[in-house]
């Protein structure tokens, strides 16, 4: 290895500041330059800075971002949100470990190309099982479309190599290239025709340099109709068009003479929404920003007030946002309101956090506005990092100036002049955007000193998280911002009393800031009148797993689970029986199809045994196992504990011992009941939220599928799930095809044309590409 | 000032104190292990938990302040069960052998390692007090213990065991041929007498420990002089006479009464001598079931019966070991009988409750793995087995000084400061409850006077305040996120560069074995 270049080290510091709380910033930096953190590198900074060996050793090595080791030239990060996990994440992160032959205690190839990690959530559920390599997302994957991914990617870096070309497509005036249509039969029949004739017309009138071809069928007609762009550079595939979103594909490829950006802009958005329902074979490839949309069936069902106008205003633009009300919540409070004033407001709202425990809003704005001193902070905490979970990256990419706005009046409340954003690292378009649109109002003077010609001043600062979930507990979340590990401590003191720099703080969640706006606007009272008793107003939900039409959606509290799962989201995908669903991600539970009535409100969901958590929500049909999803949020929490209290250390790693022993088959009698007490245990006596929380999923689970339990004991598992515990075979349906045995990775399958196929168990590795690839269905699980 | 109320004593205290300070001022006192006076509560080991009525779950007393009306309880079952729990967990993780195998094997749980550390630094009469701590006649097992200890020898592993039985042996002939042999401190007399039945092994045994703890003992033995088996049934060439003479007149040296010639049951009757003495101990060897001298007393299948816990029989008072209760076949068990019989006859006599010898938390490692041996090797010397010059003989002094420096010292070092076993065992916590595939054990011996042993940390991070407190320029940090957290040196670094001036310190404070003095 070479010796790293420390002068990178030297400008960075000068850049950065000395303090002790730059240490994150300082890390970030060298981990993105270097690619992981060389010692020397570190031991600089400690020349350099008042940044400690001890604190500089215990903080790299806290946080997922930062690797001690060099990593390959790309890492592939694998989804295991909750989503891509009932979809098969396991699989696909085994498929690409397999594929790349890397090594047992490594996590990069050989020849140092792919570094593989797994990471808790893309938020790009509807596109499960999805990873991501540099800033390409690949969604809807399966183990057998592993080598074509890679190749895929490796041909567009190549591409990018020689052009140098940035991260958007590239639509360069007067450059030539096709756009191809199959009309075949089948494709007709799905509405290409229609396609092509708009296609033509909208080639014809933008004046663009391309020609629109009629080409034979790549049969995929369930995909129909089926558009490729090609250009010199590079080929693009959408499936699904539909007529009207013709003149947006020409657009987008080939750059029309007087066509502004921010059209052009606004038509890749859209294109992005169409790409990500449906799959592309061999692969589906999407820009970094593609994300779940809002789901706008039934509209009538939902209520906009986190995501008001959405889908109808430029994120980046404050002149739209200020068009359509934005600002005036601002201004009503400062120039008509007193703090008093404001907190009144918030507590006829019935306002409660957004951010899982829902403690009322008023009542900590309140506490931070009685807390004596001469200095005081406000902290937006968007380190959502719930696996499953991804409504507040929405609303921070599509909403910035509202979450702004929110932060400001609370600000202005309860007195503080200096704020922190918390975003977390995985979502870089967030930060960038936030960043964005904090300069904005910053040069519109609704940041900064003196907003609005007023004598209130308030300065925000973004800091990116660096990969920790237990960084979302508040206290851990202000150690983070301190510079220190995200270790939570002991509350009391409450952050309102004794916060940042043990100064009173206020800190609230993304949602929670984003609703304050509407509410001013509106009056607490009407606020008031959505939801139930206890839990007022709408909460975002991120709605994904089996279900047919997943994305984020905005309801009034009080609205059924099943109204959810049937009447938003269109019942569960897949035909089978609907199961459960997991409300609240690691805190969770997970709420069984009997109780679907269940009303979503904070009280009713921790009746059931779930909690409102961040707002994941995820359906699980019949074929996906309880003891499964119980081992894999335990998997998750066990991994993102500090490690500070006993309980959470080791009590969450006993439990998860006991899952995994259940889960591969080697269960023994009594283990249900020692998980039950260990259950209990690590909730009662937890130090924070994380581990108070982190045995829900298995207490629920327990409590409404116990016989799942006792089944895995026997060492069956009943939704053949749990890869120990069963087994594929070939029914007599078998062709004699030879696909499975083609596809087989591990060579289970002998090829045996027109015959009757065997798979050996032995050998067999239950990565179900064989039961995919089958076109008889004549794979068996059991 | 705020009032609360702890396990319903009302107490009023100045604000800011914690729940743990002010159920100290109360007399209560609440475990902890994290904690320590001076430092920041880390808040950590969560064994200080209490219930606070009207809050969920539980709290950490070391880190929660008191608040005017709280309700705090520490004496539940619930919390109890918690505190177990906790430890439960923390022993789950625990890499570590808080005795040597060879002292957790012997019967009469001598001591061993520590002997023998004496023996390599030539510290003799330390040697002897730690040995007659739990042996009372050494010289005659040190020439025919078969030595079980020696089989659970770690370096066995490795080579050849260490020589225990040899080294005791060398220790005993020392201090027996010198001008002053080595005679315990007994306390004052207690006004209370204790009749044995039977000199042998077992009643010798008693005799020494009840008269170190002031009671007046007198041996009946049928022969007409003490030793019982190990005069009557051990080859003379193994066991010279001399030897066994010289150690038995030690005991009666400390003021034990033999009577020879006398025969329970023909000479004098067990309950003549429950009403003659305070106490009775039978341990004549082993006896027909049916034989009238014993038919006061309920039988078991091979002898008299008792409770296995504190030698009591079904006479009040009267207490038996030995061969008499079961056969014992080694020498070393019956003096292990004898021994904490005379724990129980103590507790018997002061008006304690009998619970007989305290059952002392013991962490396990078990088999070692892999290279795990290596980690003691490096602190031993790697010379083979010292052999004596002709059969029967015992070592010289040089050789026994380069047997004891083969001994890897592989128990811990803070055995009897060392919380976590305290608590465990007043917790009766289990080691075993939650096991599972354990850790590697490590030992990090490069600093002069430091031994760092990272798999009995309990990470409470007491040791990193007080280096950085110390403003050591590397000091200590925790490495990791989670179950896999380590407390290390920055950059992988020694501790020795580490730790240059909070060494001590740090060692003081750790609440485990895990940072410990390397000589003890």
């Amino acid at each position: 290895m070479n010796e790293p270049d420390l002068k990178f080290v030297d400008e960075t510091v000068q850049r950065t500041g000395t303090g002790p709380e730059r240490v994150l910033a300082i890390l970030q930096a060298l981990q993105s330059r270097y690619g992981y953190l060389p010692t020397e590198a570190l031991e600089r900074v400690c020349e350099l800075t008042e940044i400690s060996p001890a604190s500089i050793t215990g903080v790299s090595s806290f946080y997922d971002q930062f690797r001690l080791q060099p990593a390959g030239l790309y890492t592939i990060r694998v989804c295991i949100g909750t989503a891509c996990h009932v979809k098969g994440a396991t699989q696909i992160y085994d498929a690409f470990r397999r594929y790349l032959k890397i090594a047992e205690n490594d996590d990069t190839d050989r020849d140092r190309i792919f570094t593989v990690e797994k990471v808790p959530c893309l938020g790009c559920c509807m596109l499960a099982p999805a990873i991501q390599i540099n800033d390409i997302i690949f969604g809807h994957l399966t183990s057998q479309k592993v080598p074509s991914v890679l190749k895929d990617f490796l041909e567009e870096q190549k591409v990018r190599e020689k052009e140098k070309s940035k991260k958007e497509i590239p639509p360069v005036a007067g450059q030539r290239g096709e756009i191809r249509v199959c009309l075949d039969s089948s494709c007709l029949a799905g509405g290409s025709g229609e396609v092509f004739r708009e296609l033509k017309k909208a080639v014809h009138e933008s004046a663009v340099a391309a020609v629109v071809k009629s080409v034979g069928c790549p049969g995929m007609s369930y995909l129909a109709p089926i558009v490729e762009v090609v250009r010199p550079d590079t080929t693009f595939r959408y499936s699904c068009i539909k007529p009207e979103d013709a003149r947006a594909i020409v657009l987008r490829h080939f750059k029309p003479t007087g066509t502004s950006r921010k059209i052009r802009t606004a038509v890749s958005l859209a294109l992005d929404k169409i790409l990500t329902d449906k799959t592309w074979e061999p692969v589906t490839r999407y820009s970094m920003n593609v994300r779940d949309e809002l789901v706008t069936h039934f509209l009538t069902r939902q209520k906009h007030i986190a995501t008001e106008h959405c889908g109808a205003i430029d994120p980046a633009d404050i002149d739209e946002y200020v068009e359509n009300d934005g600002f005036s919540a601002l201004r009503k409070c400062i120039n008509e309101s007193g703090p008093e004033e404001i907190i009144e407001e918030i507590r006829q709202s019935g306002l409660r956090g957004r951010g899982g425990a829902g403690y009322p809003a008023h009542l900590k704005w309140s506490a931070v506005m009685d807390s004596p001193s001469d200095k005081k902070y406000l902290i937006c905490n968007g380190d959502e990092g719930d696996p499953g979970a991804f409504m507040d990256r929405m609303l921070m990419e599509s909403y910035p100036y509202r979450i702004i706005e929110g932060m400001t009046i609370a600000a202005y409340a309860v007195g503080a002049d200096e704020g922190y954003f918390y975003i977390r690292a995985e979502y870089p378009v967030a930060i960038e955007r936030m960043s964005e649109a904090i300069q904005k109002c910053r040069r519109g003077n609704l940041l900064g000193d003196n907003i609005l010609g007023s004598d209130f001043s308030l300065n925000l600062t973004i800091v990116p998280g660096a990969g920790a979930f237990v960084c979302g507990e508040e206290t851990a979340l202000i150690a983070s911002i301190q510079g220190q590990r995200g270790m939570p401590s002991l509350r009391p003191p409450y952050p309102a009393q004794s916060g940042l720099w043990e100064k009173p703080t206020l800190i609230n969640n993304v949602e929670t800031y984003a609703l304050l706006p509407w509410i001013i606007r509106n009056g607490g009272k009407i606020f008031s009148e959505l939801g139930t008793e206890h839990s007022k107003g709408t909460k975002v939900f991120a709605l994904a797993g089996k279900i047919a039409r997943g994305g984020l959606i905005e309801v009034p509290m009080g609205i059924s689970i099943k109204e959810i799962v049937e009447e938003i989201g269109g019942g569960i995908g897949s035909g089978l029986a609907f199961k459960a669903v997991q409300i609240g991600g690691p805190s969770g539970g997970c709420v069984p199809a009997k109780l679907a009535d269940t009303p979503v409100d904070y009280e009713s969901l921790n009746e059931a045994g779930a909690i409102m958590g961040s707002g994941g929500l995820v359906v699980l049909d019949e074929s996906d196992c309880m003891v499964d999803i119980a081992r894999y949020f335990l998997e998750f929490t066990q991994n993102q504990s500090c490690g500070k209290c006993t309980f959470c250390r080791i009590g969450t790693r006993r439990m998860l011992d006991i899952l995994e022993r259940l889960c591969t088959g080697r269960g023994r009698k009594g283990d249900i009941e020692e998980l039950e007490h260990l259950a209990v245990m690590v909730k009662k006596g937890s130090l924070c939220g994380l581990g108070k929380t982190a045995p829900n999923p298995v207490l629920s689970t327990l409590k409404y599928f116990r016989d799942e339990y006792e089944a895995h004991i026997n060492k069956c598992c009943p939704a053949g799930k749990c890869r120990a515990l069963i087994t594929y075979s070939v029914t007599d349906d078998c062709i004699g095809c030879t696909l499975c045995a083609q596809n087989c990775p591990a060579d289970a399958i002998a090829m045996k044309p027109y015959e009757k196929h065997e798979i050996d168990t032995d050998k067999c590795i239950r990565c179900g590409t064989c039961k995919t690839v089958c076109p008889q269905d004549a794979i068996e699980v059991r | 000032m705020p009032k609360l109320t702890i396990d319903n004593l009302n107490i009023e205290v100045r604000a800011g104190t914690t729940i743990l300070e002010a159920a100290g001022l109360l007399g209560i006192e609440i475990p902890a292990m994290c904690f320590l006076s001076g430092c920041k509560p880390s808040t950590s080991c969560m064994l200080c938990v209490v219930k606070i009525i009207g809050k969920t779950g539980l709290v950490p007393a070391c880190g929660m302040k008191v608040e005017d009306g709280m309700l705090v309880q520490t004496d539940t079952q619930e919390v109890a069960e918690a505190r177990r729990a906790a430890l439960e967990l923390l022993l789950s993780d625990h890499i570590g052998d808080c005795l040597g195998p060879c002292q957790v094997t012997c019967p009469a749980g001598m001591n061993i390692p520590l002997m023998i550390r004496q023996i390599a630094r030539g510290g003799l009469s330390g040697a002897i007090e730690t040995i007659k701590k739990d042996i009372a006649l050494p010289a005659v097992l040190g020439r025919i213990c078969p030595a079980p200890c020696e089989k659970a020898c770690r370096r066995r592993a490795y080579d050849q065991p260490v020589a225990v039985c040899l080294l005791k042996r060398y220790a005993a002939d020392i201090d027996l041929a010198s001008e002053q042999p080595y005679l315990p401190v007994c306390k004052p007399s207690s006004g209370m007498n204790v009749a044995i039945a039977g000199a042998g092994p077992a009643g010798l045994a008693a005799a020494y420990y009840l008269q170190r703890k002031g009671h007046q003992v007198t041996c009946f033995d049928e022969n007409d002089r003490a030793g019982g088996m190990l005069r009557y049934g051990v080859d003379k060439k193994l066991l010279p006479e001399t030897v066994l003479d010289k150690e038995t007149s030690m005991i009666f040296g400390l003021g034990a009464i033999f009577k020879g010639d006398t025969k329970i049951g023909t000479d004098i009757s067990v309950q003549e001598l429950a009403v003659d003495f305070d106490a009775v101990f039978i341990a004549t060897g082993p006896i027909q079931n049916d034989d009238p001298a014993w038919s006061s007393l309920e039988k078991g299948q091979e002898g008299i019966a008792i409770n296995s816990g504190n030698y009591e029989t079904s006479l009040k008072g009267v207490f038996a070991g030995g061969d008499c209760v079961g056969r014992r076949k080694l020498a070393v068990r019956a003096a292990a009988h004898g021994k904490e019989a005379a724990v129980s006859i103590d507790q018997y006599l002061s008006g304690k409750p009998v619970t007989g010898s305290e059952k002392t938390f013991n962490s396990r490692i078990g088999k070692l793995r892999d290279d795990e041996i290596n980690n003691f090797l490096r602190n031993a010397s790697d010379s083979p087995r010292e052999v004596p010059a002709r059969k029967y003989d015992g070592f010289e002094p040089e050789q026994a000084q380069r047997e004891a420096q083969r001994c890897l010292d592989c128990d811990c070092r803070k055995p009897v400061d060392c919380k976590l076993r305290r608590y465990a065992t007043e917790y009766g916590a289990r080691q075993n409850r939650y096991k599972n595939e354990r850790r590697l054990f490590t030992q990090k011996a490069q600093h002069p006077d430091v031994i760092y042993e990272p798999g009995k940390c309990i990470k409470c991070g007491l040791c990193i305040q007080i280096a950085a407190e110390a403003k050591e320029r590397l000091g200590l940090t925790f490495i990791g996120r989670g179950f896999d957290v380590q407390v290390a040196v920055p950059f992988g670094r020694s501790i020795s560069e580490g730790l240059k001036k909070a060494a001590a310190k740090c060692v003081q404070s750790c609440p485990t074995g895990a940072l410990a003095f390397k000589n003890t």
